[in-house]
């Protein structure tokens, strides 16, 4: 079954000969996540941009990170209404751009929902590590190093795992 | 009087074939000297223009793994497939700059992206520039590893801020097949050597897709926030970076367990990479002072004017102190 479903995403099977895969992947849960799984691999290797499950967090930090504006100038504020109106876009676009921001929304409750249950795990998890990290006095810290092999131009530390969480 | 004036010219004509020999033996010199970064010029460009396949061994301290490699050049693109040979194997793909990473870690498997990064044997960048400023290299003898015919180098440091390296290229393809590492006492800190290596003749991509594990869920890695900097430092600067150590990139990131962001610099000398982290002082966690070294990794975390500064980097012990303190805080 798995082969048939890498068939069919790498186009070796035409659509319409495909209706038995696709029941099949609705019926059977393996089959279900071995498509979702196959896309996610197809994704990565291609280097499209795919959401992490972390996605939701990750945005909510950004955006604390974001200084807050309390009072802006006004000055400013008709500087780009003049720039806005001057590029004014096209009316498909705003509704494409209201599509995509209904989708988003969408994905954030959906994740929300799926991971309400877990959420509290991961972060004992990372709470534990932290701990552990400051109180080994042996080994360089695992949360710097981490980053630092993450960013440095060697990569030899993908050879050899020291660290791992 | 005579035998004075017919000496004269003798004495002369010495002086002269001195200087002359003098002369042309310092340029041979310069030549030999030019022809070796000739040589390791060839090697960082054929590490990424040539197509192969092989086995190599990467050794640091007491473990050793073995990585098949498989590189591809097809004219338009690079394709690189790494996979580590041992009970949990792992599998790095690179096309251009991009690296995928299959990471299995128990019933998972974890794909994570980078970017950027040099593998073995496209370790040497094909500018040498930088590295040129503070290493010297010299030829040492033909040897032979994976039973090819290859040049011996000897990149030593000029100063006492970095590790020295041995690199054998082979002499008929150029490609880098054996480096290593070593530290000031002239111990090994990292090996890594072809056993086996041959060109591919092929321009078939079919090995390029990772092999699936049906047992396991994939999941892309936790998404680490980065933040794009503009490179202007608010409440510090900089001041005395060690020698030949150029900033190559500069991030506001969320480390692991820290609820604020961390400023990170990366510093490169061409082989060597530093990693510097500037953070404030949070009530939560504890300051860390001291110093590590790990291998070839050291690490040094101090605390001014109420933040945490941490050096890390495959670099001796004094580097990453010299970085630490060349942090100044404004006032």
């Amino acid at each position: 079954m798995n082969e048939q479903i890498s068939a069919l995403l790498d186009d070796e099977i035409a659509l319409e000969d495909a209706a038995h895969i696709i029941n099949a992947m609705l019926k059977n849960k393996d089959a279900a996540q071995a498509w979702s799984q196959y896309n996610l691999i197809g994704d990565a290797m291609r280097g499209n941009a795919v959401l992490s499950q972390q996605f939701k967090q990750n945005l909510m930090q950004k955006i604390q990170i974001e200084p807050t504006v309390l009072s802006p100038n006004t000055a400013l504020v008709d500087q780009i209404s003049h720039v806005k109106h001057a590029n004014k876009l096209p009316t498909s676009w705003a509704i494409a751009a209201s599509f995509a921001a209904v989708m988003v929304v969408g994905f954030m409750l959906l994740n929300q929902q799926t991971h309400n249950n877990n959420e509290l795990a991961p972060m004992e998890v990372a709470q534990a590590d932290v701990s552990k990290g400051v109180a080994a006095d042996e080994g360089i810290p695992t949360e710097y190093l981490n980053a630092h092999q993450a960013s440095a131009p060697s990569a030899s530390a993908y050879y050899i795992q020291t660290v791992s969480y | 009087m005579a035998l004075i004036k017919q000496r004269l010219p003798t004495s002369l004509c010495a002086i002269f074939s001195l200087l002359f020999s003098l002369l042309t033996s310092i340029n041979a010199q310069a030549n030999a000297d030019e022809d070796m970064w000739q040589v390791l010029q060839k090697a960082a460009v054929a590490a990424h223009a040539l197509s192969y396949q092989g086995i190599f061994y990467y050794q640091a301290g007491t473990q050793s793994k073995p990585i098949q490699i498989t590189h591809m050049f097809n004219g338009q693109g690079e394709f690189a497939r790494n996979v580590v040979l041992d009970n949990t194997p792992r599998e790095v793909f690179s096309q251009g700059g991009d690296l995928t990473i299959f990471n299995p870690k128990n019933k998972n498997v974890v794909i994570e992206k980078r970017h950027g990064q040099n593998m073995f044997p496209a370790i040497l960048p094909t500018n040498l520039d930088l590295i040129k400023q503070s290493y010297s290299l010299r030829a040492g003898e033909p040897d032979r590893v994976a039973g090819r015919a290859a040049q011996m180098l000897f990149l030593d440091p000029k100063d006492t801020l970095r590790y020295s390296y041995r690199f054998w290229v082979d002499a008929q393809y150029g490609l880098l097949l054996k480096s290593v590492m070593l530290n000031s006492r002239n111990e090994i800190i990292e090996s890594i050597v072809f056993n086996q290596i041959g060109l591919m003749d092929t321009v078939d991509l079919d090995w390029f897709q990772p092999k699936i594990d049906t047992k396991k869920t994939y999941v892309m890695e936790d998404e680490v926030v980065i933040i794009a900097d503009d490179g202007v430092p608010v409440g510090w600067s900089l001041k005395g970076v060690p020698a030949g150590f150029r900033k190559i990139d500069q991030m506001i990131r969320m480390v692991h367990g820290k609820s604020l962001p961390v400023t990170h610099l990366v510093f490169s000398d061409g082989l060597a990479s530093v990693s510097l982290f500037i953070e404030p002082l949070s009530k939560n966690i504890k300051p860390r002072t001291g110093r590590k070294l790990a291998g070839g990794t050291s690490f040094y975390s101090s605390v001014s004017n109420g933040y945490q500064i941490t050096v890390v980097g495959e670099v001796p012990e004094a580097t990453v102190a010299q970085l630490a303190n060349a942090v100044f805080f404004k006032k």
